[in-house]
Parts: C-alpha cells; structure tokens; sequence
C-alpha cells in the first residue's frame, strides 16, 4: 500500500451553469483503522474558491495552513481577493518547491472567478496541473468517482442538479473503496454564495 | 506496545496510560508517567519511541510554558494541538523526525468544553471525542463507539475507561498492570487512583 | 548461457523478469439480470500492455444450452475454461438426455474453476442465463471459483469505473424513495450497459472497439453490436 492510500480519501469538483461544486469524504484513518469520521480535507480559500487536499493527511494539514498563509500575504501585497486560476497557480506552485520531497496530496482547486465563470482545476503531488471544464476527481477512490462522473455529469447543471450529480457520485464511488466514505461534505459554489451540506451515508 | 487512550465529555477529559517502561522484552520501569501537563488545563499523553517521547515532550512542554510567562496568557487547548503538531510536522522532514504518537487533551476555560487532539507520529491531527493510539486502537475503538455518548457524566466516562480495560485484560496479549488516569476538567489535571474508579 | 556482455534479444518481460504463466489481456464485462431476461455486455478490444492485439476479440461467448459466459482477463484461459464448460456441458447432455440448466451450469463453472485451485483459471466470469422459472440469472464468480447469484456485475479493467455506476443505478445503492428490489426492463438495462461502456472507454485505455450485447430470453440469444471509441 502507497503513502497515498494510508488514510484513504476521496475529493472531486464539478462544473454547472455558473456554478462549481467540489465534495469530500470525511475519514482519516490509518490503513483500515478508522480513527476519524468528521475530518474536513476541503477548505475555503476565498468566498468563492475552495481547494480539496486528499492524501496523507499530515499534509493536509501542513498545505492547508500553508495555502492560507500564502492567500493572505497575496491579499495583503495586491490588496484583492486571489483569482481561483491564480490559486491553483500558486498551489501548483507551493506543490513543485517539494520537487524530490513532496507531499503526499493531489490537490484540487474549484471556483468562481471575477467574471463568475466556474473554474476547476486538479493536480498531481508534484504540482502538475489539469484543467478541466466537466469535472475533476482525486484521491483513493479516483477510478470509481472517474466512472461515476463520466456517467452522471453533463454540462449545464443548474446548483441544485449539480448538488445531487456531485452527491451521488462521491457517494456510490466510496462505497466501492474501502478506505474512504464515513460521512461527506458538499459545497456549491454560486454567485450568490456558497451552499454548503453534509451528506448521510453508510458507514462502513 | 504502550497502552495510550482518552475519552472527552462536555467539560472533562479522561487520559490513560500504562505505566510501563520497556526495553525489548524487559519491563524496566513500573511507575512510568507517560503524560505531560503542558498549561494548567492542557495534559498530553505520548507513546512511541522511548528517548524520542521524553525529549519531544519536554521541548513542548518548555516552549508551552514559556508562552504562558512571556504572554501572561496561557494557550488553549486547540492553540496547544497545533504547536504541537507544527513542531512534530516540521520536524518530520527534517534529518531525524520524532516516531511520538499524542493525545492533547485540554479544558478551554474560555469557551467551557472539553476536547482531545489525536495526533500520530506523521503529525496528522484529528479533534475527536475519544482516541487511542497502537495496537489499543484496535481492541478499544469497537469498545468506544459502542459505549459513548456525547453528553456522558464523569462518572460514565470512567466506567468506559473500566470497560476499555476488561477488553485489554481479555483480549490482548500483553498484560498492563497498572494505568495512569488523569482527568482533565475546569479544575486543571488530577490524578485518579485505579481503586477510586 | 549467455554472458554478461552478450546483448539480450527482445523477450516479452513480465514484472521483474520473471516469467509469468498469465497475462492481462484487459476488457470488461457486464451483466444486469432482468424479470425475464438477462443482458451481458462485453469490449471487444484485446490488448497486452500498450498493444492492441485485436479491436475485434470477443470475450462472450454462446454455449450450447443458450447461456452466455462473459470473460476478462487472460484471453487464452478464457477460452480454454470455456471449452472446458462446454464439453462438460456435452457430457451432462449424454449422461442424462437433456440439456444442462444454467443454474446447474453456473454450480459445474464453479466446481471447475475451483478444481484448478492452485494454478488458477486467470478468467473472471459472469454466467448469464434463465433460470427454471423462467427468470434472468446472472452468476458472478472470482477467479478460483466462489461464485454469487447477482443482479448485476461488473469486471474486468474498467471494472472500478462501471461498478459504482451499475451499484447506484441498478441496484439504486443512495437513492432514497427508490425500490432496490424493482429490476430493471430490457430497454432500461440496454441502455445503462451502452452508457457504462461509453463512459468507461472515456478513461479506460483497454476497453473500447466495439460493443457485444447478448440478450436472453425464452426466446433464445438476442445480439447486439455496437461500436465504441478506438481510440
């Protein structure tokens, strides 16, 4: 078992009619120990950008302070909010400094620019980015939520179609992986604001 | 091999730890405290590597307290966890990393909650309303997730800690015949006699 | 022996240069079973690493008794397991003057897959029949033989992206106010497998082609083609 499977996640982003939702399981566990099932790996960057952080869990935490102290020297020096293509620039960039020792994450970065057009991107652990304008999907249950998507997604969800596309994806894709699920999380991502939910799921 | 896990209510905090400290196959101590009392409500409780547990504990606990003087303000719990975890991630990637495994348990006097920080030796940090760490995880999480309740008294607390030591006694190999229990509440850290609970 | 110094000939390495009885020759397979039908669909690319072999390989295969063994895998056991079946078959046939059940066929897989226990069968097949009421019977089994009745099944390389995806919308796993007991119609099953598989060649460089779907029914075998990316 790789570094990257030991405390199992799953996170993937979606694009709708200006809108973007990005979902996460909520487990952190070590190997097949569940230890937590409440443990967040999405974060809010800004109002209207948010970055999901599957992988080893130490480094969630690590990159997530990181990526929170770098969003707010950027706000500081520019005196404005960070773009979502500028964030993921910048992840990507935190990401390749750690070139021969990197973390152990797959990040993936979803928002609402100035203009409210979606934008998600992923990434891999040394910072190479993937664009995509369906969908993007990260972390141990990437193949399952890869079929998934490919299946469920069509372009043009309106918030709540894109809440239930996103939700029904993440959650049959971790019921075939057993070390993500537990619990997930949910934010949509609209020009009015930001809806967030938790999901019921089987827990086990 | 140590025996290292915790239960938090709504304003107290139980820690257990055995008291033994081994080499190889030799007991070498029986009177072992595993646990550090970092501010007056925070107590940590640490496993893994002997030398590595005391050295990094006692840096934690001197920086900690440190702050307190030098601020007159004494860290939260959750402010504690994650120095902790900071100094434990940073040290990760250094030549050397520290192989301790935690459990930061605290009263926040200001906010009047109880919580337990479980943090292993990668320094990923969960908040969690109980915890173990080793091979304890594997014999008392089923015992845990059975038996807690959110809002459980002090004394319900304890009887879970009993709980989780019949299924040590029962069902794991090596045998622990004495435990520190500490418990963590507005009050600060105290101790509690096995023959009290 | 060759020398150190001597230049090794291309050979097919497996791993770490261990040579391997078995290959993965890729494709996926499916099967939704139905009220009074049953459908399996299956890839008809067959491939060995990066290279295609074949765009038009089927890996599903007719028996005699109007069943249909879907495979993945290793091609060559594949074909040899299903020989095997059927000359198994032909045997039962002899022996007792009628043709073999599919419930008895899909017990006969098992048992002969599990006879080669310690140098296994590297085929996971899904058994696709009618039952004696009548009613769509599909049998999934591992690759030494432990088998299941199901509703639907999925395997082969694609088989992490289809089977969540059949999970949720066969079965209805996370729909809430949904029947999980109600089985799907022919048109509804047909067209999920099409879906599973456009989506699936989508991601998955070892399926694509073509698409092969039996339906059976009382009427017999129904196929269908269909064509997929080639890419």
């Amino acid at each position: 078992m790789s570094i990257m499977q030991y405390n199992g996640s799953a996170v993937v982003a979606m694009v709708g009619k200006n809108c973007v939702a990005i979902a996460a399981d909520k487990r952190l566990g070590q190997r097949a120990l569940t230890v937590d099932m409440d443990f967040q790996k999405v974060f809010p960057v800004t109002d209207r950008t948010y970055v999901g952080l599957p992988g080893l869990a130490t480094d969630v935490k690590t990159l997530s302070d990181r990526f929170r102290m770098r969003v707010n020297l950027y706000r500081h020096r520019e005196e404005r909010v960070i773009e979502p293509e500028t964030f993921a620039n910048m992840v990507s960039q935190i990401m390749y400094e750690r070139r021969f020792g990197p973390y152990f994450v797959e990040p993936v970065v979803a928002g609402l620019d100035k203009k409210n057009k979606p934008f998600i991107c992923g990434m891999d652990l040394l910072g190479c980015l993937n664009y995509a304008n369906d969908f993007v999907v990260s972390g141990t249950a990437s193949d399952n939520l890869f079929g998934m998507c490919e299946s469920l997604w069509e372009p043009d969800l309106e918030p709540e179609e894109l809440f239930e596309t996103i939700s029904q994806c993440l959650l049959n894709a971790v019921d075939r992986d057993a070390v993500s699920g537990w619990g997930a999380v949910v934010h949509i991502i609209t020009p009015d604001g930001v809806i967030t939910r938790d999901l019921k799921c089987r827990m086990d | 091999m140590d025996a290292q896990f915790a239960v938090a209510g709504k304003d107290f905090a139980i820690s257990v730890t055995d008291k033994t400290a081994a080499s190889s196959i030799v007991k070498m101590k029986h009177n072992e405290d595993k646990t550090y009392e970092l501010t007056p409500h925070t107590l940590m409780s640490v496993s893994g590597e002997p030398g590595d547990t005391s050295n990094f504990s006692e840096y934690i606990q001197g920086n900690v307290r440190l702050y307190g003087v030098r601020n007159l303000q004494e860290l939260t719990p959750s402010e504690t966890a994650s120095f902790v975890r900071g100094e434990l991630a940073t040290a990760l990637r250094s030549r050397r990393p520290y192989q301790v495994n935690m459990l930061v348990l605290g009263y926040d006097a200001k906010a009047g909650d109880a919580s337990i920080y479980w943090i292993d030796y990668l320094a990923a940090m969960a908040k969690v309303p109980y915890a173990a760490h080793g091979y304890c995880g594997y014999f008392l999480y089923s015992v845990l997730d059975r038996e807690y309740r959110p809002d459980i008294t002090l004394e319900q607390g304890m009887d879970i800690i009993k709980k989780c030591m019949v299924a040590l006694k029962t069902r794991f190999l090596i045998q622990y015949s004495d435990y520190t229990i500490k418990v963590v509440d507005s009050a600060g850290v105290r101790v509690v006699s096995m023959d009290d609970i | 022996m060759r020398t150190a110094t001597a230049v090794a000939a291309p050979i097919e390495a497996h791993g770490h240069n261990h040579w391997s009885p078995y290959v993965d020759n890729g494709g996926t397979t499916l099967a939704i079973a139905g009220e009074d039908y049953v459908l399996v669909a299956s890839d008809t690319r067959q491939s060995d690493g990066y290279a295609i072999n074949s765009r038009y390989e089927p890996k599903a295969f007719v028996l005699s008794n109007n069943a249909v063994l879907g495979t993945s895998g290793c091609v060559a056991d594949a074909k040899r397991l299903c020989e095997v079946l059927e000359q198994r078959a032909q045997l039962y046939q002899h022996k007792h003057d009628r043709q073999i059940s599919t419930p008895a066929l899909a017990r006969l897989l098992s048992n002969t897959m599990y006879n080669r226990r310690m140098l296994p069968y590297y085929v996971f097949p899904v058994l696709a029949g009618l039952d004696s009421e009548g009613r769509g019977a599909a049998y999934a089994y591992d690759a030494i033989g432990s088998m299941e009745r199901v509703t639907n099944s999925c395997f082969g390389s694609a088989e992490t992206l289809i089977q969540p995806f059949l999970d949720n919308q066969v079965a209805r796993n996370n729909q809430r106010g949904a029947d999980p007991e109600r089985l799907l119609t022919r048109q509804e099953a047909l067209k999920i497998a099409i879906d599973a598989f456009t989506s699936a060649t989508e991601r998955d460089i070892y399926t694509g082609d073509y698409l092969e779907i039996f339906i059976i029914d009382a009427a017999g075998v129904h196929k269908e083609t269909r064509e997929l990316k080639h890419d």
